[in-house]
């Protein structure tokens, strides 16, 4: 195996980052999928320590609230000791799970100074089967994941690791800047290590692989691909970002300046070398022999470096006592209370059983407890989940004055209900890019962005255009840049600060004193002088191949004309130039007198070449979307939802955003299935395309469906930190039918305030409406909203089967109707392609950030601060953070996200949810129980739940 | 000979090198016999008027710099305590007769770093805080006890350690062995203390650890320690202004 290859063997254990702007929520074990949940979660303890599940101690408490119940976990129980063929009575397992194990640790350690009787048999059991009667064994565990520059610092001392660790933080996030400095790292377009190079100042000639090989080599390392691994997890959230920046070629930065994993490899195994090159420990093989003369020496300094060596242990290692005597009675101490637990165990269990019968079974019992609560948590949800689903009155279908389309993220559950209380309105949800993926061009932007969950890449571009004039906004917003500009520049300066605070430092102060105390007014006024954006439409028909032709043209002769006329003192005409094109372009003889190195220059620099002409045309050739494109998005939304007829009179499709202040983690609260964006622009996309008279008249020849032609679809746009709905292109409609509409938005707009009464209960320390307005503008909120925490499932079904219902924004809602999908599922496959997927991915990471925020969240936001304008650390230098902030799943120390896994409640016939199944991306995570399905197959009156690899039959139906 | 009794007493010369070697005596008895000694020192100094010569601040002083190494190697809290007596005895040398409400403030913070060490031994087996990591949030109670009895230790206001220390600076006449005394009391209390907090107060929870929370009963006892050493702030602070 090469060294790339034993690389890419372990990469798939670093979870993946995506830049923060764009703020993509994602399973952090998503490379451990290919596992069944409970594996997959043992394994990434086994490398990442920390914990997967939560504590006993916290779901009693969820139990005493009511929300298990005893029959469940009863049930779990009782499949756990048949599965392990345990003969202990089902009473035993039960008290020891609720009553023994919330105060397990309680138990070894309360009693510990205490002279007790210690059961011999026990004791010997325990000696026995414990790590301590094999040395090498032991060693091994201890110095797993440790480099070699750790184990010195162990062993003699010292701070190497924080001096590396500051080191390698600084060179990368200065390498991986994305603009946020004034003061760029210079050569970074030579690639990582090169830079890296030239950073050190150290000459090393073959290429980077053999740089690694050779470092490897001269540490003495054996077993290569453990080393790599142990590596990037000491800064896994930088090395999730560079995996994540290598593996997307359409990552503009990675063009810019490329990175991968093995040149960061280089830069770490670089640091270490040097660093160790001073130590007493210059290899591994030294280190071996030295563990070999000292091996209880060795021993108990790493218990120490780990904090893990009990305080008289440690004060007889001050005094240089004897080391093997100090561990021998650290071995002792640490199995007396082991047995101790088992005692106290057994006390409180009342049990007659053997203390070393009891041990092995609380052994068991202990590897499996997280799963058994976590499961009987679930299954308790499913039960009171299914009779809520299928225990309703049917009530008769009403001509809608309107209908609304929601995004099916958790945030519409409440306004949707609202919406629906105001009047005769019927709500469909979906996934935010609505099932058109496109990269998006917003007006006076430069930059696209994929609004599409992060596994589609779009292949249609649209462009935001203005339609009215657009000089006062250019006008406003050149005096807006300008002044920022020369802030910045007098900020940055090396001269200028101080004068600079001096002469208008007070300025600030508006700022400052206003957002804290009158921050709606301040608000206000600041939106005043911010420059309003004209009325925009979006590029939504094909160019034909003359237009490509020409604006490539156009494109490429500008930018020759600009190189020559500020390189040489001529004047070349139209024909000139565009002779010099054809001649780069298509290597058209070239009759002019100009030199070849501005010729090079024009090639290489300008990157005025073939292949961009190619370039350029392909990716003008994707702007827009033919006919048959325009149909096909939009017949797949209708039947994605299951509006196909009745339509009335106001279409309405709302896409969401949120809106705060001082929040890195803005993104987070936006889209998820437009890859952490706004869903507006695929709102108003579809919604344009759905009004054209030559769309709708092809979709109903070729799937059937016939919208009125008085049917007006609009799109709007539902800002989730406030509640407020606003709508846009509302100038296709006539006086009469605006004076209508009005009476849809009055009614929308109550539901807002019904809305926002109603999260105001669910958020913290907000009473009012106002409170929760003031939310979204206040700079020293932590949480503007609730965002996706307490997400539990997903509903994909009618929505008469979950009208009736209140779930408190705890549901992901999709609208669907099996009876208009086909027999191959195709269009529940798209759901579980989309946004199942995305669902999938934000369930985990709430998970994962509630179960342990330490190693897979990203900490306190209080501490945060924004590197490289790709994410944030804590104080000035640390790990890139992955995941979600405490502030974001916790509310006074105690988790208020409910980590289960997604219940996925599907109401369809079981043979069609089989269907999609096969066919889809989702098939690896939906049979390895990453989430958990439930199918509501009404034809055959049943209820399935996928549990143990198979649909188990859990309710029959009776309607 | 009045003057070597003192220093003595006020722990001017290492005699816990001998203390160590004796195997009956624990570093809890060291720490109260080497605090009994100085509070000997602190009432012998309000009766026999006393001038000490600079060798024997010198040697108090080279105490003290050893005595500052020696804590940088522990991460015990008795010996620390009794450490903490050695690096100050410079201080009640040099001053003198002021020295002693310098030092009765010393020895109430000590009394506090006591508690605690007694608080360590009764929940975790040895008044070793190596492995006793983050006690800020995992029993904030301790945690604050501490963190005020090591503020004090630090020579931070509002505690009377940092009052007296400067009131007597301001008061005096600057020497050369004056600035070295002042300087090595200072950064040695300073980064001792500080050395303990970044340790046991702040970090992560060690989840190999049961952290207890202090009863009704030590709460008081810290309590009424926090109170002495307020109330002496208060009478450094008159002194000062006064």
């Amino acid at each position: 195996m090469s060294i790339i290859e034993k690389l890419n063997a372990i990469k798939s254990s670093v979870p993946h980052y995506w830049p923060i702007g764009s703020f993509i929520h994602h399973n952090p074990l998503k490379g451990f999928e290919d596992m069944h949940f409970k594996d997959g979660l043992a394994h990434a303890k086994s490398i990442f320590g920390g914990k997967v599940y939560m504590d006993s101690s916290y779901f009693m408490g969820l139990y005493k609230e009511g929300k298990i119940d005893i029959q469940k976990i009863e049930s779990n129980l009782q499949y756990f000791l048949d599965t392990n063929k345990l003969e202990i009575d089902l009473d035993l397992a039960k008290h020891f799970l609720m009553e023994v194990s919330p105060q397990w640790n309680e138990l070894r350690i309360q009693f510990f100074h205490k002279q007790e009787e210690i059961d011999t048999d026990l004791y010997t059991h325990l000696e026995k089967n414990s790590i301590f009667s094999d040395d090498k064994a032991w060693l091994q565990k201890l110095i797993k994941h440790m480099t070699l520059y750790e184990i010195n610092d162990a062993l003699f001392g010292g701070d190497a690791k924080d001096t590396i660790e500051k080191n390698i933080i600084e060179f990368v996030s200065r390498f991986l800047d994305e603009d946020q400095t004034t003061f760029s790292m210079p050569n970074r377009e030579l690639g990582m290590f090169e830079a890296f190079k030239l950073y050190e100042n150290f000459t090393y000639e073959k290429d980077v692989a053999s740089f690694v090989e050779e470092a490897l080599k001269t540490l003495q390392v054996k077993d290569v691909e453990a080393y790599f691994l142990t590596h990037l997890l000491k800064l896994h959230g930088w090395a999730g970002f560079i995996k994540y920046r290598s593996e997307d070629s359409d990552y503009a930065r990675q063009q810019e300046h490329p990175s991968s994993l093995l040149e960061y490899m280089a830069v770490r195994l670089y640091a270490e070398v040097q660093a160790v090159k001073k130590k007493k420990l210059r290899d591994f093989s030294m280190f071996e022999a030295h563990a070999k003369n000292k091996l209880s020496d060795v021993i108990l300094q790493l218990l120490k470096h780990k904090n893990i060596l009990s305080g008289s242990a440690l004060d007889a290692l001050e005094a240089n006592e004897e080391t093997s005597s100090i561990l021998k009675g650290h071995i002792k101490s640490e199995l007396t209370l082991d047995a101790l637990q088992i005692q106290h165990a057994s006390d409180v269990l009342k049990c007659e059983r053997s203390l070393t019968d009891l041990a092995i079974i609380i052994e068991k019992l202990k590897e499996e407890e997280g799963y058994i609560w976590l499961k009987a948590l679930e299954d308790s949800y499913i039960k009171e989940y299914v009779d809520k689903f299928t225990t309703y009155e049917v009530e008769e279908e009403k001509q809608p004055l309107a209908t609304a389309t929601f995004c099916l993220d958790v945030r519409s559950e409440i306004i949707r209900k609202s919406i629906e209380n105001t009047g005769a309105y019927t709500t469909y949800g979906a996934g935010g890019f609505l099932g058109i993926p496109i990269a998006f061009v917003e007006f006076d932007k430069a930059h696209e962005e994929f609004l599409a969950p992060a596994i589609i890449k779009p292949k249609n571009v649209v462009f935001e255009i203005p339609k009215e004039s657009s000089e006062a906004y250019r006008a406003k917003k050149g005096i807006t840049k300008t002044t920022k500009k020369v802030l910045s520049d007098l900020k940055n300066n090396p001269y200028t600060p101080f004068i600079t605070v001096e002469a208008i430092g007070w300025l600030f102060g508006i700022n400052l004193f206003g957002k804290t105390f009158l921050p709606q007014r301040t608000n206000k006024l600041f939106a005043k002088m911010k420059a309003q954006k004209p009325k925009t439409t979006y590029t939504l028909d094909k160019l034909s191949d003359e237009k490509i032709e020409f604006y490539v043209h156009k494109l490429h002769t500008k930018m020759i004309a600009r190189y020559l006329d500020t390189h040489l003192d001529e004047e070349f005409s139209k024909e000139d130039i565009d002779q010099v094109w054809r001649y780069l372009v298509f290597k058209d003889p070239l009759m002019l007198d100009i030199s070849t190195k501005m010729i090079e220059k024009l090639s290489i620099e300008y990157q005025i070449t073939p292949k961009d002409y190619d370039f350029q045309k392909n990716k003008l050739a994707m702007v827009g979307f033919t006919l048959e494109e325009k149909v096909h998005y939009l017949k797949k939304y209708l039947t994605m939802i299951g509006q196909v007829d009745n339509f009335p009179e106001f279409v309405t499709i709302i896409g969401h955003g949120s809106v705060s202040d001082n929040n890195p983690f803005e993104s987070a609260l936006d889209c998820g299935a437009c890859g952490g964006s706004i869903s507006l622009p695929n709102t108003r996309a579809l919604c344009m395309i759905a009004n054209m008279k030559v769309v709708r008249e092809k979709l109903k020849d070729e799937a059937g469906i016939t919208i009125p032609d008085n049917t007006k679809f609009l799109p709007g746009m539902h800002i989730t930190t406030t509640d407020i709905i606003s709508f846009y292109d509302t100038d296709i409609l006539s006086d009469e039918e605006l004076k209508r509409f009005s009476q849809v938005a009055k009614d929308f707009n109550e539901a807002s305030f019904a809305s926002r009464g109603k999260r105001a209960k669910l958020l913290p320390y907000t009473n009012t409406d106002k409170d929760v307005m003031i939310k979204s503008m206040d700079w020293s909120e932590p949480r503007p909203e609730w965002g996706l925490a307490n997400n539990m499932g997903v509903f994909v079904g009618p929505r008469s089967s979950s009208q009736h219902l209140d779930m408190e924004n705890r549901y992901f809602m999709h609208s669907y109707d099996s009876r208009i999908d086909n027999e191959e599922a195709a269009i529940l496959t798209g759901i579980f392609n989309g946004p199942l997927v995305v669902g999938e991915w934000i369930n985990l990471e709430h998970y994962f950030s509630t179960v342990d925020n330490h190693i897979y969240g990203a900490g306190s936001k209080v501490y945060h601060n924004i590197v490289a304008k790709v994410g944030v650390f804590s104080g000035n230098y640390s790990d890139l953070k992955i995941g979600l902030p405490t502030q974001s799943v916790y509310l006074e120390g105690k988790a208020y996200h409910e980590p289960v896994r997604l219940l996925t409640f599907i109401e369809a016939p079981l043979a069609k949810v089989l269907k999609a199944v096969e066919h889809s991306l989702a098939q690896p995570f939906v049979l390895n129980e990453w989430i958990r399905p439930i199918v509501i197959d009404k034809e055959a009156k049943k209820v399935y739940s996928y549990e143990y690899g198979a649909f188990i039959v859990i309710k029959e139906l009776d309607i | 000979m009045s003057a070597i009794i003192v220093l003595l007493l006020a722990g001017g010369v290492p005699y816990y090198l001998l203390l160590e070697k004796f195997t009956p005596l624990k570093s809890k008895h060291i720490f109260l016999l080497s605090g009994l000694l100085l509070l000997g020192a602190v009432v012998s100094s309000l009766y026999i008027p006393s001038g000490h010569t600079t060798s024997i601040v010198v040697i108090a002083l080279i105490s003290a710099i050893f005595s500052i190494y020696r804590a940088t190697k522990t991460t015990n809290f008795y010996k620390l305590g009794y450490y903490l007596v050695f690096v100050n005895a410079p201080f009640f040398l040099l001053f003198e007769d002021q020295g002693a409400e310098y030092s009765l403030s010393l020895l109430l913070s000590l009394i506090g770093v006591f508690l605690t060490a007694q608080f360590y031994e009764k929940n975790y087996g040895s008044a070793n805080y190596h492995h006793i990591t983050g006690i800020t949030l995992a029993t904030p109670c301790i945690g604050t006890y501490l963190a005020f009895y090591l503020i004090a230790l630090a020579l931070y206001p509002p505690f009377p350690n940092s009052i007296f220390f400067l009131s007597y600076i301001f008061e005096s006449e600057p020497s050369v062995l004056w600035y070295i005394v002042v300087s090595t009391i200072f950064f040695g209390n300073f980064l001792l203390a500080m050395r303990v907090m970044r340790k046991t107060l702040f970090g992560r929870e060690n989840p190999t650890i049961h952290y207890v929370h202090m009863t009704v009963k030590e709460k008081i006892i810290h309590s009424i320690v926090i109170v002495l050493l307020l109330t002496l702030s208060v009478l450094g602070l008159k002194e000062m202004l006064l």
